[in-house]
């Protein structure tokens, strides 16, 4: 007896009941690659021939966030399932309506918060394309340079998130220990931890320092030393690698097909990296390799992360050394499209002026300009479609974040793996569903 | 020793509150409804720079059964507020709340549709931490309010009002006087109904 | 000691004539210089395409709805655009056409990348759904269906995707405020064996919910 047949959603549930219905439904007309059981005709029903559904409710102790999924069990076989996300909808679309191109900066932050940088990199970038913004060279380095630091932090939270949810609580303090130490840097380059809303359309808010220069340095000495002692422990380790060799394999065709991004393409053998493709602030410029594995299993993207986070630290390494020698403004001198330094806003009439008019009014692009920009953010392809009317706030804006595109590859990943692996699947393609959820 | 029945205040029964506070207090298990940003600040503080461990609050429990303190980090959109009320509602007595970040509290920044304005419209929220997202610091704060909390409770002795129905207490309007200064009067509108 | 100049400002105000809408924004990329894929569809849909604009080195190409599908697959067998990246809903708050949906569609091997644009009417917004030939679009369809009440035609499965199915408002669409409608999503009951609160703000209102509650004595005795 199917549980739509059995179930008066209206009676048993307070809540939500044709939302609850839906999913339910969904999952029972829903048509899966997996051989399902055949019903028995009216036979007694027995418990070892039975399909369970399980409902894996949006607050369940992996720590990916609120998502919910809903499956249906062949004994420990996931044969359909069904996500259900949208538990953390803020209505970001609509709210970037109502907000100036410079006060949305705040929410974008919010968004992907394990890497709260590259976020505010993407809209600066966006707008900039809209507005048709020059950016100084400086603030390009330094948005290169943070955004490579914010996609070592996006990953050490995946490492230690992932590991920990698969059982290894130990890497969880490790990651959170260098974590803390990439906090350290981020608060006295930018002001502030994790929300850090330090780009500014046009530039960067404010100069990387000596002091901030030092600890970045110190940073990539001391980073590499602990990631080879993961590497150590974790790359040939029986355990780790049994539970991820073959574990959710993504075929070529499939990636693409189901437009999955980031790690997870790269995973299966597709080189397709925004940096390369579409490449933006100064990624031409400088050195850095883009990892690539065939298999298209959970490891070969638990592989690619962790190359991911070497290959940051050289470009970082790489910033650095240009940062030292390249002087420049850090934002652009147009009064129209940026802030004025904060030495002409208290100084001088003119200064003073055009801060608040850009707080009231901000950029304005031209009517009817509309463009898209993308970058890699650490979880995939991070992009901006807007939409403009001639006033200081957008007329739409369509984010296209790489969590959405992921989990939808995440429902095709779960049917026919077994319960154990969910957890393994779920880190592997690495959500957010702040992110996804908009 | 108190002449009334062994239950109500006295010497006997605020030494036992005591202990049994202090045990409480220094054992408490939070639930952490981690939703969003402010999640990640309490993985953080429960991490080894901001250890909470060394407050008694090492172990973080996921199931409601078996915890006493629900941490609400992040913002609570509409579809999410029934599934947190449930969790609430299967906790046992004594538990506590405690509302982490501008958008638990109020609704934060996120001044719109999906996002209810503040948890506390449906949840009995003791301590409320401002911050987006607070650090890890001001988190470790909110505990140790919810501690001196808990340690002035009366545990054993019936005199507080422990399982009472509170009755809803309209807010205190502050009184408006009239342009010579003298009268106050009575505004309209939607409050003062 | 030498006396303190006064400080000068080296502050210039130019207003930059940005070339916003010029393939020669600073921004541009080469991967959105797609006029050939453009001419090579001309060619092949004729009239079907009705409109190209071209804005920051990019090209936008509106096509006619009814064939959308005709044009993805062409796209995808014929030009390599084998990749969707993203699909949206758009809402132009026109007397005429209201509504309309882009499709951001990227070939890999070659590097390009075009943006197919389709408007429908306001009444009843249909839009054949390309599920059919990009699997990716599926979600995208259902966020489009969800926040705009954009159908799409073809689609098998088309729920909502981030609000409950009991709301029944389209919230992207440009007349729905954006603190929403008090009522149209409830708050969980003040007691567990309540009402739902259907007023959005309680709190404001003077009702508190208790913290402990006591259980309601059941009819049966132990």
């Amino acid at each position: 007896m199917s549980i739509i047949q059995t179930t008066d959603f209206k009676e048993t549930l307070k809540f939500w009941p044709r939302h609850n219905e839906a999913i339910y439904r969904r999952l029972e007309s829903k048509h899966s690659w997996i051989e399902e059981n055949p019903h028995g005709d009216g036979s007694p029903v027995d418990p070892l021939h039975n399909e369970m559904v399980l409902n894996i409710g949006p607050q369940h102790p992996a720590t990916h966030g609120v998502l919910r999924c809903a499956v249906q069990l062949d004994g420990e076989t996931i044969q359909k399932s069904v996500l259900d996300i949208g538990y953390l909808h803020r209505g970001m679309e609509k709210l970037a309506e109502s907000k100036t191109y410079q006060e949305f900066m705040p929410y974008t932050d919010r968004m992907d918060y394990l890497s709260p940088y590259s976020n505010n990199v993407a809209w600066c970038l966006a707008v900039e394309k809209v507005a048709g913004i020059e950016v100084p060279e400086r603030a390009q380095w330094i948005r290169m340079m943070m955004s490579e630091l914010a996609r070592i932090s996006a990953h050490l939270l995946w490492m230690g998130v992932g590991l920990m949810d698969a059982g290894a609580v130990s890497v969880f303090l490790w990651a959170f220990q260098l974590r803390e130490d990439l906090y350290a840097i981020f608060d006295e380059v930018a002001g502030a931890r994790l929300t850090v809303s330090h780009s500014r359309i046009g530039g960067v808010v404010t100069d990387v320092d000596d002091t901030g220069m030092a600890m970045i340095r110190e940073f990539t000495e001391t980073f590499p030393v602990a990631h080879a002692g993961w590497i150590k422990l974790l790359n040939r380790n029986r355990i780790w690698i049994d539970r991820n060799v073959g574990i959710g394999v993504m075929t070529k065709e499939d990636a693409i097909s189901r437009g999955m991004t980031g790690p997870n393409l790269r995973g299966s053998g597709i080189q397709h990296d925004i940096r390369r493709f579409e490449p933006y602030l100064k990624y031409d410029e400088v050195d850095f390799n883009i990892p690539l594995r065939e298999e298209g299993d959970a490891l070969a993207r638990y592989f690619i992360r962790m190359e991911e986070m070497m290959e940051s630290i050289k470009i970082v390494r790489q910033c650095l050394d240009k940062l030292q020698t390249l002087k420049g403004p850090i934002r652009a001198n147009d009064a129209k499209h940026s802030y004025p330094s904060k030495d002409e806003v208290y100084y001088s009439m003119e200064g003073l002026i055009h801060d608040f008019m850009y707080t009231d009014t901000g950029t304005c692009p031209p009517k009817g300009g509309a463009s898209y920009h993308a970058i890699e953010a650490p979880k995939g392809e991070l992009g901006f479609y807007i939409e403009s009317d001639g006033t200081g706030s957008p007329a739409r804006v369509k984010m296209n974040t790489p969590s959405f595109t992921n989990l939808q590859g995440l429902e095709h990943l779960l049917e026919g793996a077994l319960m154990g692996d969910m957890v393994i699947l779920i880190g592997t393609v690495d959500p957010v569903l702040g992110e996804s959820d908009k | 020793m108190a002449n009334d029945s062994s239950l109500s205040e006295g010497f006997l029964t605020t030494r036992v509150d005591a202990v049994v506070n202090w045990a409480r207090s220094n054992s408490l298990m939070p639930m952490p409804m981690g939703l969003s940003c402010c999640a990640i600040e309490m993985m953080a503080f429960a991490a080894p720079k901001y250890d909470v461990a060394r407050f008694g609050s090492e172990a973080m429990r996921f199931s409601p059964r078996q915890a006493d303190l629900m941490i609400v980090a992040g913002w609570v959109s509409y579809k999410m507020a029934h599934t947190i009320r449930r969790v609430w509602d299967q906790m046992a007595d004594p538990k506590w709340c405690i509302a982490m970040g501008a958008c638990a509290s109020t609704g934060g920044m996120h001044r719109c549709y999906g996002v209810v304005q503040g948890v506390d419209n449906f949840l009995p929220v003791d301590v409320y931490v401002p911050g987006c997202p607070p650090r890890p610091e001001a988190l470790i704060h909110a505990l140790m309010d919810i501690q001196e909390k808990i340690r002035n409770e009366y545990s054993v002795g019936q005199d507080g009002d422990f399982g009472t129905d509170h009755p809803a207490i309209a807010p205190v309007r502050p009184k408006v006087l009239s342009p010579s200064g003298d009268d106050v009067i009575t505004p309209g509108g939607l409050y003062n109904q | 000691m030498a006396t303190k100049q006064p400080r000068t400002l080296s502050f210039h105000f130019q207003p930059a004539d940005s070339a916003a809408g010029d393939d020669a924004n600073p921004h541009a990329k080469k991967t959105t210089l797609v006029d050939d894929t453009v001419a090579a569809l001309k060619q092949e849909f004729g009239d079907d395409v009705l409109e190209v604009v071209q804005y920051a080195g990019e090209r936008t190409v509106r096509v006619t709805t009814a064939r959308i599908v005709d044009i993805c697959r062409f796209l995808r067998d014929n030009l390599g655009f084998t990749y969707l990246c993203d699909l949206g809903g758009g809402d132009r708050f026109t007397e005429d056409e209201r509504f309309e949906v882009h499709y951001n569609i990227v070939n890999m091997d070659a590097g390009k990348r075009i943006r197919i644009k389709v408007r429908t009417e306001e009444e009843s917004p249909v839009v054949p759904s390309v599920t059919s030939v990009f699997p990716a679009a599926d979600w995208n369809e259902r966020e489009a269906w969800d926040m705009f009440g954009i159908r799409f035609e073809g689609h098998e499965d088309l729920r909502r995707m981030f609000m409950p199915e009991d709301f029944e408002y389209h919230p992207l669409r440009k007349e729905f405020p954006l603190l929403g409608i008090p009522g149209s999503l409830p708050l969980p009951p003040q007691v567990p064996t309540g009402e739902l609160t259907l007023d959005p703000f309680p709190r404001a209102h003077g009702s508190i919910p208790p913290n402990s509650f006591d259980e309601v004595e059941s009819e049966e005795e132990n």
